[in-house]
Order: C-alpha cells, then sequence, then structure tokens
C-alpha cells in the first residue's frame, strides 16, 4: 500500500535529479532526507521546487567550472579547462565551417572586398593560432595519460583516452575520404591560389559539411548521395566524441599545479583568439558582401554560427577567467 | 594574538582571496542564508532539518532546502563549517574556528551598521 513517506521519498528522489552526480554523491543523502520531510510536512510548494531546481542548476555550473563557488583549487581548473574545451569545440565546429566556406570560395577566385579579404587573414591567423595551442596544450597531457597506462593505472583514462582517438580517426579518415570527392579542390587547375592549401580547405569542408543550411530544406538534402547525408551525421558525432573524450581526461587526469597554471594560460590566449576571430567573421558578414560569382555570400547558416560562436565565446571567457582565479589560489595553497 | 588575527593569516592572501573575516561577505545571494546557517551552528551541531526548523524559529525566515544546502556547501568549501559522521542519512554539521572568527567579525561589523543607522533615525526622527 502505497504511503505518504514512500510518495516523499520517490518525489524526493526525482527533485535530486537536478543536481550534477559529483553533487549528489556528496549530498544527496542528506539532502533527500530534508527533502522527504520538508515534502511530509507541507506537500505542495511550488517555491520550493523552483528553489531546488534553480540550486541545482547552479550546483551543475558549479560543477561545470562556470561559476566562482569555492571547489579545491586543483578541482576547480581542471573543471574550467574542461568547459573551456567544450565551448571551444563548439566554436571551432561553427568557426571552421565558416572559414572552410571562405577558403573554398578563394579556391576559385580571390574576395573583391576588403571586408572579406581582411576576415580571411583574421581568420586564418586564428586558426593557425588554435592548432599551435592544441598542440601546445596536448602535450604535457598526454604525458601524464600515458605515465600512468605504462604503469596500468590508468583506470578512469582508458575510455575517454578511446572515445577521443576513435572521434580523431574517424573525423580524419572521414574528411579525407569527403574532401577528396570534392569538385571544387579535387585538383583543379585553379587550386592552390588561396590563402591556404586546397587540400585543408577540403578536408574543413568536409569535417563541417554537418553545419549546413540543407537540414532545413528537406527536400533538397534527399537528393544528395546517402554516403553524404550520412556523413552529415556521423561528423558531429565524431566531433562530439572528441569533446567528450578531451573533457573526461581533462577532469581525471593528474597533473601538477604548475602544468594546471600552464594550461590555464593557454586557455586565456584561446579565449583571446576567439574573441579575434569573431571580430574577422563579423567583418565579412557586415562589410564583406557576395563577392565575385557569389563566392562570398553569407547565409542564414552563418548568421546562425556567427550566434553560436558568440555564445561559446562568451561561456569561455568565463571559464578562463575561473581558471586563472583558481590557478592564482594554486599557487598560494 | 586575537582568534580574527589568527583565522586571518591561516590564510594566504591572493589578490582576489578573502581572508577569513571577509568570507561571509563574499557569499553574494548566499551571504544572508550563509549567516543565518552560522548563526544557528554557533548554539551546536545540527543536521539540515533541525537548522531550517531553528532558523525560522529565531528570524522567522524559512530557507528552501535548496538555499540551505546551496549556502552550506560554500560555507563547507571555505572551512568555516564541517561536516561531523553520522550513523543516519541526516548529516550533522558544526562550526569551526575559523567560522566562529568570521561570524564574529561579520556581526560586529552589522552591529556598527546598525548602530549608526538607529543613532542617524534618532537624531532626525527621534526615538519611537
Amino acid at each position: 500500500m502505497k504511503t505518504t513517506s514512500d510518495d516523499a521519498g520517490r518525489r524526493a528522489e526525482r527533485l535530486l535529479r537536478w543536481y550534477p552526480k559529483s553533487w549528489r554523491a556528496r549530498y544527496g543523502e542528506e539532502f533527500a532526507e530534508l527533502l522527504t520531510s520538508e515534502l511530509s510536512e507541507r506537500p505542495e510548494s511550488w517555491r520550493r521546487t523552483v528553489d531546488v531546481a534553480w540550486s541545482g542548476t547552479v550546483a551543475r555550473l558549479t560543477s561545470a567550472g562556470l561559476t566562482s563557488h569555492p571547489l579545491d583549487p586543483s578541482e576547480q581548473v581542471q573543471a574550467s579547462l574542461a568547459c573551456l574545451g567544450c565551448t571551444l569545440a563548439v566554436f571551432i565546429a561553427f568557426g571552421a565551417a565558416m572559414w572552410a566556406q571562405l577558403t573554398i570560395g578563394w579556391q576559385w577566385a580571390p574576395p573583391d572586398a576588403i571586408g572579406t579579404t581582411a576576415a580571411m587573414v583574421v581568420m586564418s591567423s586564428v586558426m593557425f593560432v588554435f592548432v599551435a595551442l592544441a598542440l601546445l596544450a596536448a602535450v604535457p597531457i598526454a604525458g601524464s595519460v600515458l605515465a600512468p597506462m605504462v604503469h596500468r593505472k590508468a583506470q578512469g583514462l582508458i575510455r575517454p583516452t578511446i572515445l577521443f582517438l576513435g572521434g580523431a580517426a574517424l573525423l580524419i579518415i572521414g574528411s579525407r575520404h569527403f574532401g577528396n570527392g570534392w569538385p571544387g579542390t579535387g585538383g583543379h587547375h585553379w587550386a592552390h591560389q588561396g590563402l591556404v592549401p586546397g587540400g585543408v580547405a577540403a578536408f574543413l569542408w568536409a569535417s563541417t559539411l554537418s553545419v549546413s543550411s540543407y537540414w532545413a530544406h528537406p527536400g533538397a538534402l534527399l537528393g544528395f548521395p546517402a554516403a553524404e547525408v550520412a556523413w552529415m551525421i556521423v561528423s558531429p558525432l565524431a566531433i562530439v566524441s572528441i569533446a567528450v573524450g578531451a573533457t573526461k581526461i581533462l577532469r581525471r587526469v593528474e597533473v601538477s599545479p604548475r602544468v594546471l597554471r600552464y594550461e590555464g594560460k593557454l586557455a586565456r590566449v584561446a579565449a583571446g583568439a576567439m574573441a579575434v576571430f569573431l571580430v574577422g567573421s563579423c567583418c565579412w558578414i557586415v562589410d564583406g558582401g557576395s563577392g565575385p560569382r557569389d563566392l562570398f555570400h553569407a547565409g542564414a547558416i552563418d548568421v546562425a554560427g556567427l550566434a553560436m560562436m558568440t555564445g561559446a565565446s562568451v561561456v569561455a571567457h568565463r571559464a578562463a577567467r575561473i581558471a586563472r582565479r583558481a590557478g592564482l589560489h594554486l599557487v598560494a595553497g | 594574538m586575537t582568534v580574527v588575527a589568527k583565522a586571518a593569516r591561516s590564510h594566504t592572501k591572493t589578490d582576489e582571496e578573502p581572508t577569513a573575516s571577509e568570507a561571509l561577505g563574499t557569499f553574494g545571494r548566499y551571504a544572508g542564508p550563509a549567516t543565518l546557517i552560522v548563526c544557528s551552528l554557533a548554539e551546536g551541531e545540527k543536521h539540515g532539518y533541525a537548522l531550517t526548523k531553528d532558523i525560522e524559529a529565531f528570524a522567522g525566515v524559512r530557507l528552501a532546502p535548496g538555499t540551505l544546502y546551496e549556502a552550506l556547501s560554500r560555507l563547507e568549501g571555505q572551512g568555516l563549517i564541517e561536516a561531523l559522521a553520522s550513523s543516519d542519512r541526516r548529516r550533522p554539521y558544526r562550526l569551526t574556528a575559523t567560522g566562529a572568527a568570521a561570524l564574529r567579525v561579520h556581526l560586529a561589523t552589522q552591529r556598527r551598521v546598525a548602530d549608526l543607522g538607529l543613532r542617524r533615525l534618532a537624531g532626525s526622527w527621534g526615538t519611537a
């Protein structure tokens, strides 16, 4: 027979789901007990539900390293860096799609508007910075992941590493395959006249094929080869695998405070580079124009991409700021 | 050396880190609930539900569960309170020495503000 206490317990468990797993592991049992007592005393209260939902959301943001809640400094830096990594993945996915569109256009004819030319120079430079930052950030982390693996003490790191490497392999192989099939850069005699080699342009075009306004036009999408549509579905999953794998590695790997501070500094440079890239893309959209043969036309998907990148950049700046603050505590500690 | 000074020295100060005596002032929207919680714990250890009841009795405010635990976790994170071992699901909390020092400084500041406000009220509006 159902009792009021059982019902309150079930409702308490449901409310507890607002909180992240790590918070539930620490406070879950006692919090559920308090909620059960509250629910037995006052069964209906929308204010209590809103309060729990709000506090749970704050706890989730804290867990993601996006609030200045005093976590352990080392944990805080790692959480903020992981969050910045996720926002960077979103930013680069949309930014690379935009940049690939422009580099493909430049393979055919140089832009005739100063806004587009300036945007291309800025965006290409920032892309180079992103690659350099990724390599600089990956070296100490890779070392910290490999060392415990050699000593067979990397239980929590094996699955995220597989996820990361699997996603990266899938993205590289698929992008190479579909990039080679792209007639616009597939070795025609105008290729290699842009700012970047045609192969790079084709690779980025293929890896960000899913960032497309064709999703809003299913009729046109059905006319595409099945393999290409399948790639448009699979490639974002590969990007998500890379981002989730990298995030979990960053959260779980044991690194020294010195490495964390170093990664924090790179994070601040990355956040700055995102802002510069945004300025470049705004230059193109506001001042660029369509260019010769409509090659540099900015469409609705580019405006949507710009909005996503702006949002990602705002979150990344906050994460970088919190990582820096926690890094200072780390040194003081 | 006073308890407050000791507590303040126990934290190495960086450009953005508060001292223990400033700690309660850095809680933002949770400063009010945090103050009520440490005031309640000044009497002795209590678990979540007992805290809610005590605060309701002495302050006339019923802290919602989410707010209570958000403030508790922040206070614990700053070392102002600590959780005690418990055999049942309800875990009691108690004030630490740092928490006591922070509360003393915070309440002294509040008292100065209250005294000043009352003096100014009396000067301009007379006593009630």
